[in-house]
Formats: C-alpha cells, sequence, structure tokens
C-alpha cells in the first residue's frame, strides 16, 4: 500500500491526535543482543570481560580508574547512536532513544549510578551487558542527599547534547526519534533513597522530598534545552509511577508532590518545539487523566499483564494523548504464533487506532523479545494499520 | 476495646507513625494484656489493607502500616510471651534466584507477620537448594516467591523442582507474586497459586495453612 507521509509527518499527526496515513510504529529496544544483530556488528564483549576470572580481577582493580577515563561513558554514547541505527534499519517510524551515561563501577560485580542507587552488574545470556540490576538506595538521610556529588548529573546535558547532535545529523531524517534518560521525577526521589526510607520520608518530612524534587525538575528542564538544541523533535518522560496493582503512592499525593513539576516540563518541551509523551509501567488508570492534564503529548507502555486494556484507556484519554504500545512482552513477541501476533495488531489498532492517536510498540524492551515476532508486529501494522482503517473495535 | 487499644487501632488504620510507639507504651503502662496491644496492631493493619483493596490506599500506604507494626512491635515484643507471633503457621518467603527486587516480598511478609503468621524471609536472588533447606529445618507448610523480571521466571520451575526432588512438594503448597505473573504463568509452572497484592497474599496463605 502507498504511504503519502514520511515518517516525521505520521508520527507527528498521531501525537497531535490526527489520522496520520498509516497507523506509525514506534521502537523501544534497549538490549545489546537483539541490536547488533540488527546492526550486524559484534559489541564490546562486556560480558566476557567482567565474568573472566583474570580480566574481572583487573577491574576489580582498576574500577575508579575506569571510571575517571570515562570509557563506560562513551560505551553509552555509541549504544544509543547504534540502537537508533537499529530502529531504522528494521524500518520503525519513531524511536525512544535512551542515552544513560550514568553508570560507575565499583568492582566486576557491582556498580552505583550518579543518582546514588547501587547495582548489580548483570548480562544478558550471550553476555552482553544488561541494564544493571537495582538492589539499594545509598541515600540514607537529607544530610546524605545534600552531601551527594552532583557534578556529573549536572554535566550531562552538555554531553547528551553531543550525543543527540551525531545521532540526529546521521539518522534525523529517517526516523523520528525521542530523546530519554534515567531516570524521571519520582523514581529519582524514591529509589536512591529506598521505598522503604521514601514512604515514611514522605510522612515526616516532605519539604525534603520537595526539594529533591525541585532540583531532578531543573535537570530535566536542561535535559530539554540540550535535547531541542540538538534537534530532537520529541522526548519520553521515563518515570515508573504504577505497579501491576495501581499507582505506589496515592495519586493525590502525586498531584500535590510532581504536578507542578510536570507541567513545566511539558510547557518547557513545547516552548522549545518538541513533543513530549511519558512512560511508565504498571496499571495507570488512575494517573492517565492527571497526565492528559500535565501536557503530555502522549502515554506509553499500557502494560496489558498489569491489566492495562487500550480500549478503556482510548475511552478516558484517547482524546487528549496519543497511546503508545499495549504489545505484549511476556507472550506475544516472545514466544506466539505469527496468526497471534497479528491478531494482536488488528486488536490493538481496533482498539486505538479510530481518528489516529496510536502508536504500535512494544510495552518495553526486553532481552527475550524475538527479532521474528517484531517483524511480525510491523508487518501486521502494514496489513491492518492504514487510514482509513478497515477494521472495526471489537464489540 | 479499651481506649487506648481504640486510639491505637485508630493510629495505625491512620498511618499516625509518631503516635504508634507511644500508644503502645500507654496502653501497656494502663494494664492492657500484650496480646490484647497486639491485636488492636493486627486489627489497624486489617483495617489498611482493606482499605488498599478498596483502592483508597496504595503502595506506600502499605509501607507506612508495615514501618507502625514495626515501631509498635519494638515496645511490645519483649512483653509478649513466647508464641502470642505466629501462630497461624509459617511461610518460607523469597525473591527468587537472579531476582534482587524487594518491595513486594517485603510487604507480603510485613502483612503475613502482621496476619499471624511466622515468616522465614530468606531475602533476595534465593537459590532452589536453600528454599528446600528452609521449608526442612522449619517445617513450613507454604512458600512464597516473589519475581519481577521476566526473564527469572524459570526461577520458579527449578524451586517447585527442588521440593518435588526433596520429597516435600506435598507438604508445601506454592504462591507466587509479582509484576511478571499471570495466571498462565502460574499454571505451566504448577504452583498454587497467585497473588496480586500483600493483601491478596494473606489470605492464600491463610487459605494454605488452615
Amino acid at each position: 500500500m502507498s504511504e503519502s507521509m514520511t515518517c516525521l509527518e505520521r508520527v507527528n499527526a498521531a501525537l497531535e491526535l490526527r489520522e496520520p496515513d498509516r497507523v506509525p510504529t514506534f521502537d523501544v529496544m534497549e538490549e545489546y543482543a537483539n541490536i547488533y544483530k540488527i546492526i550486524e556488528k559484534k559489541p564490546i564483549p562486556l560480558g566476557f570481560l567482567f565474568s573472566n576470572k583474570f580480566t574481572a580481577a583487573v577491574i576489580d582493580r582498576a574500577a575508579p580508574l575506569i571510571n575517571m577515563t570515562g570509557v563506560m561513558d562513551r560505551e553509552m554514547d555509541k549504544f544509543s547512536h547504534d540502537r537508533t541505527a537499529a530502529s531504522v534499519k528494521l524500518g520503525y517510524d519513531a524511536t525512544w532513544v535512551m542515552h544513560v551515561p550514568i553508570w560507575r563501577f565499583h568492582d566486576s560485580r557491582t556498580a552505583t549510578d550518579i543518582y546514588g542507587r547501587a547495582y548489580d552488574v548483570v548480562f544478558d545470556k550471550e553476555g552482553n551487558m544488561g541494564t544493571p540490576m537495582f538492589r539499594e538506595g545509598l541515600i540514607t538521610s537529607p544530610a546524605d542527599w545534600y552531601a551527594w556529588d552532583k557534578r556529573a548529573i549536572l554535566k550531562w546535558p552538555e554531553r547528551t547534547n553531543r550525543a543527540f547532535k551525531a545521532i540526529i545529523d546521521d539518522m534525523g531524517d529517517q526516523i523520528f526519534v525521542m530523546a530519554g534518560f534515567l531516570f524521571g521525577l519520582f523514581e529519582n526521589t524514591w529509589q536512591p533513597m529506598g521505598f522503604e526510607r521514601f514512604s515514611v520520608a514522605l510522612r515526616r518530612d516532605k519539604d525534603f522530598i520537595k526539594r529533591v524534587i525541585k532540583f531532578y525538575e531543573d535537570h530535566f528542564c536542561m535535559m530539554l534545552e540540550a535535547w531541542a538544541d540538538a534537534g530532537v523533535p520529541g522526548a519520553v518522560y521515563t518515570d515508573d509511577q504504577a505497579f501491576r496493582s495501581g499507582p505506589m503512592i496515592n495519586p493525590r499525593l502525586m498531584k500535590e508532590l510532581y504536578g507542578d513539576s510536570f507541567c513545566r516540563i511539558t510547557e518547557t518541551a513545547h516552548k522549545l518545539g518538541m513533543k513530549i509523551i511519558v512512560h511508565s509501567c504498571g496499571r495507570v488508570y488512575d494517573l492517565l487523566e492527571w497526565w492528559a492534564d500535565c501536557g503530555f503529548d502522549g502515554v506509553h507502555a499500557l502494560e496489558p499483564t498489569a491489566g492495562v486494556e487500550l480500549a478503556r484507556v482510548k475511552e478516558m484519554v484517547g482524546d487528549r494523548m496519543c497511546l503508545i504500545g499495549n504489545m505484549d512482552i511476556t507472550h506475544i513477541l516472545v514466544d506466539a504464533s505469527k496468526e497471534e501476533v497479528f491478531e494482536a495488531v488488528r486488536k490493538s489498532i481496533a482498539d486505538a487506532g479510530k481518528g489516529g492517536g496510536y502508536m504500535i510498540a512494544p510495552t518495553n524492551s526486553h532481552p527475550d523479545i524475538s527479532l521474528e515476532r517484531l517483524g511480525w508486529m510491523l508487518e501486521a501494522t502494514e496489513t491492518y494499520g492504514h487510514y482509513p482503517l478497515e477494521i472495526k473495535a471489537d464489540a | 476495646m479499651g481506649e487506648q487499644l481504640e486510639a491505637l487501632n485508630k493510629a495505625m488504620v491512620e498511618l499516625d507513625l509518631d503516635a504508634i510507639a507511644p500508644l503502645v507504651e500507654k496502653a501497656l503502662e494502663e494494664g492492657e494484656a500484650p496480646v490484647d496491644v497486639l491485636g488492636a496492631m493486627c486489627q489497624g493493619m486489617t483495617g489498611v489493607g482493606a482499605l488498599f483493596e478498596k483502592g483508597e490506599y496504595y503502595l506506600a500506604d502499605l509501607v507506612l502500616a508495615g514501618e507502625g507494626m514495626k515501631e509498635g512491635l519494638a515496645v511490645l515484643e519483649p512483653r509478649l510471651e513466647a508464641g502470642a507471633l505466629g501462630g497461624k503457621g509459617t511461610v518460607v518467603l523469597c525473591t527468587v534466584k537472579g531476582d534482587i527486587h524487594d518491595i513486594g516480598k517485603n510487604l507480603v511478609a510485613t502483612m503475613l507477620s502482621s496476619s499471624g503468621f511466622e515468616v522465614v524471609d530468606l531475602g533476595v536472588d534465593v537459590p532452589e537448594a536453600q528454599i528446600v533447606e528452609a521449608v526442612r529445618a522449619n517445617g513450613a507448610k507454604a512458600v512464597g516467591l516473589s519475581v519481577l523480571l521476566t526473564s527469572m521466571v524459570q526461577s520458579i520451575a527449578d524451586v517447585v523442582k527442588a521440593l518435588e526432588a526433596a520429597g516435600l512438594r506435598d507438604q508445601v503448597k506454592i504462591a507466587i507474586g509479582g509484576a511478571c505473573t499471570t495466571d498462565a504463568l502460574a499454571e505451566k509452572m504448577g504452583v498454587d497459586a497467585i497473588g496480586r497484592d500483600a493483601v491478596e497474599a494473606v489470605r492464600i496463605f491463610e487459605g494454605f495453612c488452615a
């Protein structure tokens, strides 16, 4: 079928809740193994280096030096570029490009990030480095937070500007880039102190929590300016605010604590000419209308495993935000048959595609996602996703 | 219920952290039996659970209730007779091998303890052999496995197999919970139940240990 829009026009139309020529596709892949398979390159064998007993022993001793040389940060710059290239090669319309030069290694098994989280270093089945696994927060008191060295956080906008300039120069006309980083304001307030400590601080020291939020609000706005300067057309506000049973804290308290910050972030993005969507895992029904009030152009994840039904979300906020995601990554994109993948895409488009304002996307990145099934997802979008839609919403 | 116990129950339900420990002290000073003080706190936790199920309380509120319970028990526990806690049975609880997420698991542990279970919390990233040993050593009737990461679900099947191999599967029931768990996964892994949240977990384990 012929396509009359460029990928940039198509994604813009969907984000502006207009009908594009076809339902756009949105890539969220962050896994080394699949990305390097797609672009047919060999990644640096980090897994081997960290798990081999001889090289691991070197890393155990030389970790501070490795951090100082910035070699891992440069690897993150390169990875963001490579994962964009993978999205282009697969033929996606839009891609969520994370740029996260935040890890600092203690030794071959553990790391911290620049915000105050401790992690275990992990690798996938093929020995590639995976997203480090959060173990605990290192900020045990307001004094810890005030004393935390924040220089790397403050230097990041300049670094991300350089990384995204290269991406946009090379591929900005081939795909709609949505920049992102870890972490959003909610995750950055609770994770470095741990959820138990955070919950108690909400009750006993709310002013401290507000101070932390304000710091990260300012930081996020600086990142937006850096992206806009690089020519990035969109941003993802990445911040898991819900669990599988619902929001992690009372939505009233979320609004009180984070509402003004979210509004400033979306206003800043819009003033800079960027679109901005919010990503959160979990059962997000109680947050959707508030996010729309805050000015987000779209919402991503909409996890079926958390009980999120696309038709219900469309009814709730489909006239205010573009819906993105809902493709299951526990079965459909992992081990389902081609018929199942096609049916999942057909149903998603039937439930959310009417009038525009929907983009097909996996709910998250995961090492078990099958490239073959991603291909089927894209093929099915070609089959069912052209406007005017020929499929109707399911009864 | 006496005035102090009413106030304690109310403080628990309203998550008034600063009031709980002083109210426990006061109730004991005024001659309330420690076991009744514990009862008032547990009743408060049940109230918190009910509000969570109604959608009025959220995850952070369950955590706060757990903190309140801990602060109250710090005062109360030295005064309780042996066996006052944990009468409903023993549950072995952990996050499975390869996964280190513990918020949900900790909440389940708190809710079970305050509902009268003895909880053997093995922590996170726990190999199946350690679970088998804990079941055997504690005569547990139930095992709770938490898993957040889809990539680690196979660890659930490993636990089931290890309990079967040790000849313990018939004496324990297994429940799973966590972001990636589904009814289909529970069936595939051969476990007995799936809990959507910490409040539902209490009901499941009450059923297991009845």
